[in-house]
C-alpha cells in the first residue's frame, strides 16, 4: 500500500533536483524574494521631502522647522523664496509637503489669537501623501499643544513648587476674573496626556509584519504551482495515462503527487523562517510545532487548488495562468498589502472564502504576538474547512478523470 | 507587410481561442482595477479599540464618546481587568487598548497632568503608528475643549491650513490607476509574449515558422503585434474605467499620455522578447518574466510602496526600473497636467532604444 | 458466469455486448470478442473507430455504458483495479520519463506494481539483457534514439509480468528494422503465455497477428485470421482486406 507512494515520491524528488531551473525555483529564487520583498514591502514612511518657506523667521518659527526635521520622517529639500515656488515644488515632484509659515506667525502665537502654518501636500501618490499629512500635522500638533499647556500654565499662574493637594484651596481671583466660565472649584488644569505602549514590536517596524505575510507567499507558490504543474507535466507526456492502467490507486496516485510539494514547502518555510530569524531579526514568539500545523492546513489547500487546477488543464501554460489568477486576487484580499477592515463591506465578505486571508493572519499572530491554539483557533476552523472542500473536489474531479 | 499580418492573426486566433488567455489579458486587468480601485485604501478606517475602564465616571465615558464620533474608531469591546488585554491582541480583536485608571476623573481635577494609558498592537508597526496618531488627536482635541470651558481659550495656537493638492479627497484609485496600468502593460508584453514565443520553441513550431521564407524583423513583429494591441487596450480601459467609474481626473494631454505609454510598451516588448530568447520552456519564461519585470515593477517603481523608504541598494535598482519613471510621468499627467517631462521622457526613450536594439540582436543571432 | 469462471485457463480477454457512449456518440457499438491465451490479437481499425476507447474499457480506466467483459478472467465493470494489476499497458507516446534513467524508469514501473525491490533488481538486469539496453543502463531516457525507448517502454510494461499486454500503436514512428526487433519481442512473450492485444495502422504488422478483428465506426466488421480473411476477400494482402471491408462503410 505504502511502498509504490514511495516510489513515485522517489523519482518526483529525482525529477525535481535533476532539472536546473526547478533547482533554482525551488531554492535561490524564494531567497531572492524574501530579500527583495522584505527589503521593498516597508511600508514605514522614511525621508518625507518637504519644502518650507518661513517668512517669519522667528524663534517660534524656527522651533516649529527644527521640530518637524529633526523628527525622523522629514527631509528638508528646500527653502523656498516665495509661495509660488512651493507650488512649483509640488508640481514637480521635488517635494511631497510644503509648508508655509506665513508673517507674524510668532506674534500671533505669542497673543493667542491662533498662528496659522499653511500646509500643502501632493495628493497624486495618495499612500505618501495620507501619512505625510498625518506625520506634518501631528508635529504641529504636538508644537500647539506645547504652547497651549504653556498658555495654561501662564493663565493659571500656579506657583510650581507647589504639588497640586495643596493647590486644591487656593483661589486666585483674577484667574476668575478673565475667565468668567471658569467653576470656582476647578484650579487646575484639566489636561489628559495618553501614555503610549507598544506591545510585541517596539520599534513598530513594519518588516516584521510584512515578512510572515511574505513567507505565506513563498509556499503558496511552491505548493501550489509546482503541483498543478507537476500533474499537467505528465499529462502532456502522457505518462499520467501510463499511471492510470497502473493498479496505483488514486489516493495513492494523489499521495505521491502532493507529498513530495509537501516536503519541499515545509523545507521552504523552515529555511525562510530562519534566514528571517536570522537575517532581519524577525522576532518568533510563539511555538513552531503550532506553526507547522497550521502550514499542514494551509498546504491542504494549496495543493488542493494546485490538484484542482492540474484537473482543468491540459497544458502547464493554462495550469500557470489559472493559478496566478486566482493567486492575484488572493493576495490582494487577504489583507497582506492592506488591512481588509478598510476594504467595502461586500467585499469583506467575499474574503470569507480566501485561504491566504486565514493563513496570513495565523502566521503573523504565531510570530509576533506569540498567539496559542486556542488563539488561532478562529482562523484555522475556517482554513480547514476551505481546505476540506477545495481537496475533496480535486479528489472527486481527479478520480472522475480515472474512470 | 502579409507575413507579419499572417503571423499576427495566427496569433490572435490562438489568444482568442483559448478562453484562458483571453481572462489573462482581458477580464484579469478589468477585475483587478475594479478591486484595486474599491479595496484598497490606506486610510484606516473603523479602528477597533478595546477598552478598560476602572473608573466609569462622566469624564471617562465622554473621553470614549469623542474619540468614537471622530468616525475613525470603533469600541469593538469592553475589558473588565488587565489580564484579558493580550489575549484580545493575540485574537485580533482591536488594534489598541485604552485604560483609564481607577482615579481618572479625580486626577483631572486634582493633578496638573493626568494620564490614561494607551497599549497598542504594534505588531502592524505602520497601522500602530497611524493609530497612536488618532489618539493622540482625540486626546488633544479633548484637552482644547476642556481649555476652551475652562479657560475660555476657543483656538488652538497653532492652526494648520491643509490643503491637498493633486488629489484634494487623497482617493486611492487616483494613484492606484495609472500604476496598475503600468502593471499590466508589464505583464501583458512581457509575460504573454516571453511564454507565447516559449511554448511555440517547446512544441517545435517556431522552427516550422523559421523554416519558411518569413525573416526575423517579420517573426518578431508579428508576434508581437497583438500583445501591443492587447496592452494598449488594456491600458486604455483602465484609464477609462478610472475615470468613469472612480472618477479619476485627466488633467492633462491625452495625447502625452498616450506618447509615453507607447514608449512604454515598447520596452516592456523588448524585455519580453529579450527573456523569450534566454527561456527555453515555458516554467523558465514565466519566473523569469516574474523576477525581472513583474515583482520589480509592482514592488520597486514607487507603485505603492514609497521608494524613499527603501535601503540605498534597492533605491538605486528601482531607477533602473522603467515603470519608475513611467509611473511618476503618467501620473504627472493625469493628476498635476503637467505633459513635458525632458529628463525623464529623455531617460525612457533611451531604455526602449537600448532595449529594442539589444532584442532584436539577441534574437537574430539566436536563429542563424 | 461461473462457467466463464472456469474458462479462464484458455481465454484471456472476453468481450460481451461491450458498448461505450459519449453523449449521443456511440463510440463502441455493442461488440463481442474472445481472445485466448498466448494469442497476439490484433486490434485494427480507421483513426476514429473506437479502438482506443475500446482498450481504454478494457484497461480498467473507463466505465462502459452497457455490455461486459472479462480480462484474465476478471470482470472489467466490478473489479476495475484487480484488472490493472494482471494487464500491461504501452501506447504510441511510449509514457516514459525523459528526466530519468533507463533503469529508473524500470524501478519507478515495478515499484507502482508492488515489486519488491529485490524482483526489480533481477527482472530488471534479465530485461535490459533481452531488450539489448545493458550498456544505457544509466543514460537518460530523453537523449535515447527513439528505437530505444520503444523497447524500454515494452519493458516498463513487463516487468510486472502481465497476464494480458495491451499495446496501442506501439510502433508510431519507429524506422523498419527497429519494428521488426520490436515483433521478435512480442512472439517471445507470446510464446511465454502473455496474451497481446495489440492496435496499430500498419498492415503488414497485422499479417504478424495470430487473428485480428477490423473495427469500422463503434463495430467489429471482420474478425479471423489473416490468411482466412485474405481467402475469404479474395486478396493477396491485409491491407486489400481493410479497404474491401472499410471503405464501403465510408462511402
Amino acid at each position: 500500500m505504502i511502498a509504490p507512494v514511495l516510489y513515485l515520491i522517489r523519482k518526483e524528488f529525482l525529477q525535481i533536483f535533476r532539472d536546473h531551473a526547478m533547482r533554482g525555483i525551488i531554492f535561490v529564487v524564494p531567497l531572492i524574494q524574501l530579500m527583495i520583498f522584505s527589503y521593498a514591502v516597508t511600508t514605514d514612511l522614511k525621508d518625507i521631502r518637504i519644502a518650507i518657506l518661513d517668512n517669519d523667521k522667528t524663534i517660534a518659527s524656527r522651533n516649529l522647522i527644527s521640530a518637524l526635521v529633526e523628527s525622523d520622517y522629514f527631509k528638508l529639500v528646500s527653502t523656498a523664496p516665495n509661495p509660488k515656488h512651493l507650488r512649483h515644488n509640488l508640481l514637480t515632484s521635488d517635494a511631497d509637503v510644503t509648508l508655509w509659515i506665513p508673517l507674524g506667525f510668532s506674534e500671533d502665537l505669542a497673543t493667542g489669537n491662533g498662528a496659522q502654518v499653511a500646509l500643502n501636500v501632493d495628493g497624486s501618490n495618495s499612500s505618501i501623501a495620507l501619512r505625510a499629512l498625518g506625520y506634518t500635522e501631528a508635529v504641529v500638533r504636538l508644537q500647539a499643544m506645547k504652547s497651549l499647556e504653556s498658555f495654561i500654565q501662564a493663565s493659571i499662574t500656579i506657583p510650581s513648587n507647589q504639588t497640586p493637594s495643596t493647590n486644591w484651596d487656593l483661589q486666585d481671583e483674577d484667574q476668575i476674573a478673565t475667565s468668567p466660565r471658569i467653576v470656582p472649584q476647578i484650579m487646575n488644569p484639566r489636561l489628559i496626556e495618553p501614555v503610549m505602549r507598544f506591545f510585541y514590536n517596539p520599534t513598530l517596524e513594519s518588516r516584521y509584519y510584512m515578512i510572515p505575510g511574505i513567507l505565506v507567499l513563498l509556499i503558496t507558490l511552491i505548493s501550489a504551482f509546482l503541483t498543478g504543474m507537476a500533474v499537467v507535466k505528465e499529462k502532456e507526456l502522457g505518462t499520467l495515462e501510463q499511471l492510470m492502467v497502473s493498479p496505483l490507486t488514486p489516493a495513492q496516485l494523489i499521495a505521491g503527487k502532493t507529498i513530495p510539494f509537501v516536503v519541499l514547502a515545509y523545507f521552504e518555510l523552515a529555511v525562510a523562517t530562519t534566514f528571517a530569524i536570522l537575517w532581519f531579526k524577525l522576532p518568533l514568539v510563539g511555538s513552531i510545532p503550532l506553526l507547522a500545523l497550521c502550514a499542514l492546513v494551509y498546504l491542504l489547500v494549496t495543493l488542493g487548488v494546485g490538484l484542482l487546477v492540474s484537473t482543468i488543464s491540459n497544458t502547464q501554460q493554462q495550469a500557470m495562468f489559472t493559478v496566478w489568477f486566482f493567486l492575484i486576487f488572493g493576495i490582494l484580499m487577504s489583507g497582506f498589502f492592506f488591512p481588509i477592515e478598510n476594504m467595502p463591506v461586500i467585499i469583506q465578505k467575499i474574503t470569507v472564502i480566501n485561504p491566504l486571508r486565514y493563513f496570513i493572519e495565523i502566521i503573523r499572530g504565531i510570530f509576533l504576538r506569540g498567539a496559542t491554539f486556542d488563539d488561532v483557533l478562529p482562523n484555522l476552523l475556517p482554513m480547514l474547512v476551505i481546505g476540506l472542500v477545495i481537496f475533496s473536489a480535486a479528489i472527486m474531479r481527479f478520480r472522475k478523470r480515472t474512470k | 507587410m502579409k507575413r507579419i499580418l499572417a503571423i499576427a492573426r495566427k496569433e490572435f486566433l490562438h489568444i482568442l481561442r483559448d478562453p484562458r488567455s483571453l481572462a489573462v489579458s482581458i477580464l484579469m486587468p478589468l477585475m483587478m482595477v475594479l478591486l484595486y480601485g474599491f479595496a484598497i485604501d490606506m486610510d484606516l478606517k473603523n479602528i477597533r479599540v478595546g477598552v478598560l475602564d476602572f473608573n466609569r465616571s462622566a469624564e471617562s465615558r465622554s473621553f470614549i464618546n469623542e474619540m468614537v464620533s471622530s468616525g475613525f474608531i470603533v469600541e469593538s469591546a469592553r475589558l473588565s481587568n488587565r489580564k484579558e488585554i493580550e489575549p484580545g491582541f493575540r485574537q485580533n480583536k482591536y488594534r489598541a487598548v485604552i485604560i483609564f485608571p481607577a482615579d481618572f476623573s479625580l486626577s483631572l481635577v486634582k493633578d496638573p497632568v493626568t494620564q490614561i494609558q494607551i497599549i497598542l498592537d504594534g505588531a502592524d508597526g505602520t497601522s500602530a503608528a497611524t493609530v497612536a496618531n488618532y489618539l493622540n488627536a482625540v486626546t488633544s482635541r479633548i484637552n482644547l475643549s476642556y481649555a476652551k470651558e475652562d479657560f475660555g481659550l476657543d483656538i488652538l495656537p497653532i492652526e494648520t491650513r491643509t490643503r491637498v493638492l493633486f488629489n484634494p479627497e487623497l482617493r486611492s484609485a487616483h494613484f492606484i490607476v495609472p500604476g496598475l496600468a503600468a502593471l499590466i502593460m508589464m505583464m501583458i508584453c512581457a509575460l504573454l509574449t516571453s511564454i507565447a514565443i516559449a511554448r511555440e520553441k517547446e512544441t517545435g513550431t517556431m522552427e516550422q515558422i523559421l523554416t519558411t521564407p518569413v525573416v526575423a524583423p517579420q517573426v518578431i513583429i508579428g508576434k508581437i503585434f497583438p500583445y501591443m494591441v492587447i496592452a494598449a487596450l488594456d491600458a486604455t480601459l483602465i484609464f477609462l474605467v478610472g475615470k468613469f467609474v472612480f472618477g479619476v481626473p485627466m488633467n492633462g494631454s491625452w495625447f502625452a499620455l498616450a506618447g509615453y505609454s507607447l514608449i512604454f510598451i515598447l520596452i516592456a516588448l523588448s524585455l519580453g522578447l529579450l527573456i523569450s530568447s534566454v527561456a527555453k520552456t515555458q516554467q523558465v519564461a514565466l519566473i523569469a518574466a516574474l523576477m525581472i519585470t513583474l515583482l520589480p515593477t509592482l514592488l520597486l517603481s514607487g507603485f505603492i510602496f514609497p521608494i524613499a523608504s527603501m535601503p540605498a541598494v534597492l533605491q538605486y535598482v528601482s531607477r533602473v526600473i522603467p515603470a519608475t519613471y513611467y509611473l511618476e510621468i503618467i501620473r504627472g499627467i493625469i493628476l498635476k497636467g503637467v505633459n513635458w517631462y525632458p529628463r525623464m521622457g529623455g531617460i525612457l526613450t533611451g531604455m526602449s532604444l537600448f532595449l529594442i536594439i539589444l532584442a532584436i540582436k539577441r534574437f537574430k543571432t539566436r536563429l542563424d | 458466469m461461473a462457467s466463464l469462471e472456469q474458462n479462464t485457463d484458455n481465454t484471456a480477454v472476453l468481450i460481451q455486448n461491450l458498448t461505450r457512449k459519449f453523449g449521443k456518440f456511440v463510440a463502441v457499438d455493442n461488440i463481442n470478442l474472445t481472445v485466448s491465451r498466448g494469442e497476439i490479437f490484433g486490434f485494427l481499425g480507421a483513426n476514429g473507430a473506437g479502438k482506443t476507447t475500446a482498450i481504454r474499457m478494457l484497461c480498467g480506466i473507463l466505465r462502459s455504458s452497457g455490455g461486459n467483459a472479462w480480462v484474465a478472467g476478471i470482470d472489467i465493470n466490478k473489479k476495475p483495479e484487480l484488472v490493472k494489476r494482471k494487464i500491461g499497458y504501452m501506447s504510441q507516446k511510449f509514457s516514459l520519463y525523459n528526466d530519468l534513467t533507463i533503469s529508473e524508469n524500470l524501478t519507478f514501473y515495478g515499484g507502482i506494481y508492488g515489486l519488491k525491490r529485490k524482483v526489480i533488481s533481477q527482472r530488471s538486469r534479465d530485461l535490459l539483457d533481452r531488450l539489448k539496453l545493458v550498456g544505457f543502463r544509466n543514460r537518460m531516457t530523453g537523449a535515447l534514439p527513439l528505437g530505444y525507448k520503444q523497447r524500454l517502454a515494452l519493458g516498463c510494461s513487463v516487468l510486472h509480468r502481465p497476464r494480458v499486454l495491451f499495446l496501442d500503436e506501439p510502433t508510431g514512428g519507429v524506422d523498419p528494422v527497429a519494428r521488426r526487433e520490436f515483433w521478435d519481442l512480442i512472439y517471445e512473450l507470446s510464446d511465454q503465455g502473455t496474451t497481446i492485444f495489440v492496435t496499430t495502422h500498419y498492415m503488414d504488422e497485422a499479417e504478424y497477428c495470430n487473428r485480428v478483428s477490423i473495427m469500422d465506426q463503434g463495430r467489429i466488421i471482420a474478425l479471423g485470421k489473416p490468411t482466412e480473411l485474405k481467402q475469404e476477400h479474395n486478396v493477396k494482402t491485409m491491407q486489400e482486406v481493410f479497404f474491401d471491408v472499410v471503405q464501403p462503410v465510408i462511402t
